[in-house]
């Protein structure tokens, strides 16, 4: 077994030093495609925390006053149900609220743990029938000044063009993406198939000898995974040089301060990134493999 | 140890390589396969080592139907079946103690296992003095040793030699063919495909004789022709 794993080793490196004209590209290929991935997924993440309360058509939030008689909860709730001019509307209590908020601000725990239920406004999220800038002005002004209302807030233009935005780019960078990633296993398949080809001599001889496909198989096998894992450690990279350089900037802007994502998101990035990483340059070396060996 | 039962091998466009072949190796035979350029000698000796299968008929060795063995057992038949070439087919770039090392390394046997038998054997070729040489400082004599020794290293059943001496001066052909004997009589099964006339005459040992794919002589003790 130690031999079968020096051995692994050996030609392992072998083959990734005399293919790095090769490798080099075929890992930088795999980095672009997966930080494009990995960014697409951050941004994604930071634009649902962003629109989140606003998801579902919901064009005006109503907040009671956290200290709202039961009364004037109910006669609030009493006119969202009966308006013709609302199609949908849902309750937010104490709790719910303050288990969004406990979502919203996971990653900052010194202020969830100043926050309690009492202090946080039950609330009436409605989706009304016409989304038109017009209607819904009209009908959520009809719900501002009335008894125990702190204040009615709409949903802006601002959280509108975030949302359409971030769907775009996010379409964009995952067909960028998609593209790059056929172009990186393209890259990994030729270079494995180079590798193999160099050493056809050799393989011929240990077919010849009885060694198994596995055997011959499984150091191009490694190269092209040690390339996808090399590509998608780059990616983590450079993904977290983006979370720390780039969101801090969006989130300077007063109207973008929601927009944010929180470490625990960066992990599962990351390790998406490098499970991407070793599934490309596994496939990649397997179609290289299988074709050439067909013993 | 070897069987054929009625061969026929084909290949693409109806080129009939082997037709309808049935032959008995015992174990410990030293057999000559001659036969004019095309006779079929070369696809007899790939069909037995399995780089190809037969259109029809069965091939047994050591007891095993091997065109019904499954793709993932045949390296296993293959560690019994120790290979040589005209052309020696050595790696270059690996010294004589590497090259033959190489065989036992890629089936996996232990460390202990390749530094002991490697030397063993050169010495058993006559190239103990030669282990750390590469293949392209040594002449063509010992190149094809180096071959045997590599061929032989893993104590095959049987040995498979496709024109050894073809590249050869008849001096040192000689010698060769005094090694394959010697490895003959551990009791491999030696089958040797020749064009060489001076070596079937003066071994006089089978002779199995193929033209245009079918065997047409198969004689004990037998010459060239």
């Amino acid at each position: 077994m130690a031999l079968r794993v020096e051995y692994l080793v050996r030609e392992t490196g072998n083959n990734l030093r005399r293919n790095v004209a090769l490798t080099i590209p075929a890992v930088l290929t795999v980095a672009v495609s997966l930080a494009l991935f990995g960014v697409s997924l951050l941004l994604g993440g930071g634009a649902d925390r962003f629109t989140q309360q606003w998801r579902g058509g919901i064009e005006f939030i109503i907040f009671m006053n956290p200290d709202a008689s039961q009364d004037q909860i109910d006669l609030i709730q009493n006119a969202v149900n009966t308006s013709p001019e609302v199609k949908k509307w849902k309750y937010f209590d104490k709790q719910m609220a303050f288990d969004e908020f406990r979502e919203l601000f996971k990653d900052k725990p010194d202020l969830v743990n100043s926050v309690t239920p009492d202090i946080l406004p039950p609330s009436y999220r409605v989706v009304p029938q016409n989304p038109d800038a017009d209607a819904v002005t009209a009908l959520a002004a009809q719900f501002e000044n009335q008894p125990g209302v702190k204040q009615v807030r709409k949903a802006t233009d601002v959280i509108k063009d975030v949302e359409s935005l971030t769907r775009y780019i996010k379409i964009g960078l995952w067909v960028t993406s998609i593209v790059l990633f056929a172009v990186s296993l393209l890259l990994i398949l030729n270079t494995i198939f180079t590798a193999m080809t160099a050493r056809r001599r050799e393989i011929e001889v240990m077919k010849l000898v009885g060694a198994t496909n596995w055997f011959i198989r499984v150091p191009f096998m490694l190269e092209g995974l040690i390339q996808g894992v090399s590509g998608a450690i780059v990616a983590v990279i450079a993904t977290s040089v983006f979370n720390g350089q780039v969101f801090p900037r969006i989130q300077r802007l007063e109207i973008l301060k929601d927009f944010r994502v929180d470490s625990g998101q960066l992990w599962t990035t990351s390790i998406w990134l490098i499970v991407l990483g070793c599934v490309i340059g596994v496939v990649g070396s397997l179609f290289g493999v299988s074709r050439y060996l067909d013993v | 140890m070897i069987k054929l039962e009625n061969v026929t091998k084909t290949y693409k466009g109806d080129v009939v390589a082997l037709r309808g072949a049935s032959v008995d190796i015992q174990k410990g035979e030293f057999v000559f396969l001659v036969g004019q350029s095309g006779s079929g000698k070369s696809t007899f000796m790939r069909l037995l080592n399995r780089e190809e299968v037969p259109t029809e008929g069965q091939i047994f060795v050591a007891g095993k139907d091997i065109g019904s063995l499954s793709s993932w057992k045949v390296p296993y038949l293959r560690r019994n079946i120790g290979c040589v070439f005209q052309d020696f087919k050595l790696l270059n770039k690996k010294t004589v103690a590497e090259n033959v090392g190489f065989a036992l390394e890629v089936i996996g046997r232990p460390r202990h296992v390749v530094v002991k038998q490697v030397p063993a054997i050169l010495e058993l070729v006559g190239l103990g003095d030669k282990m750390l040489k590469f293949p392209d400082e040594l002449s063509g004599g010992e190149q094809q040793r180096v071959s045997i020794a590599r061929a032989f290293v893993n104590r095959p059943l049987i040995l498979l030699a496709d024109e050894p001496t073809g590249n050869l001066d008849p001096e040192t052909s000689v010698g060769i063919m005094r090694l394959l004997d010697r490895i003959n009589r551990t009791g491999t099964t030696v089958v040797m495909a020749t064009h060489d006339r001076g070596i079937v005459d003066t071994m006089r040992r089978r002779v199995i004789e193929l033209n245009r794919g079918v065997i047409v002589r198969d004689q004990h003790r037998g010459v060239y022709e």
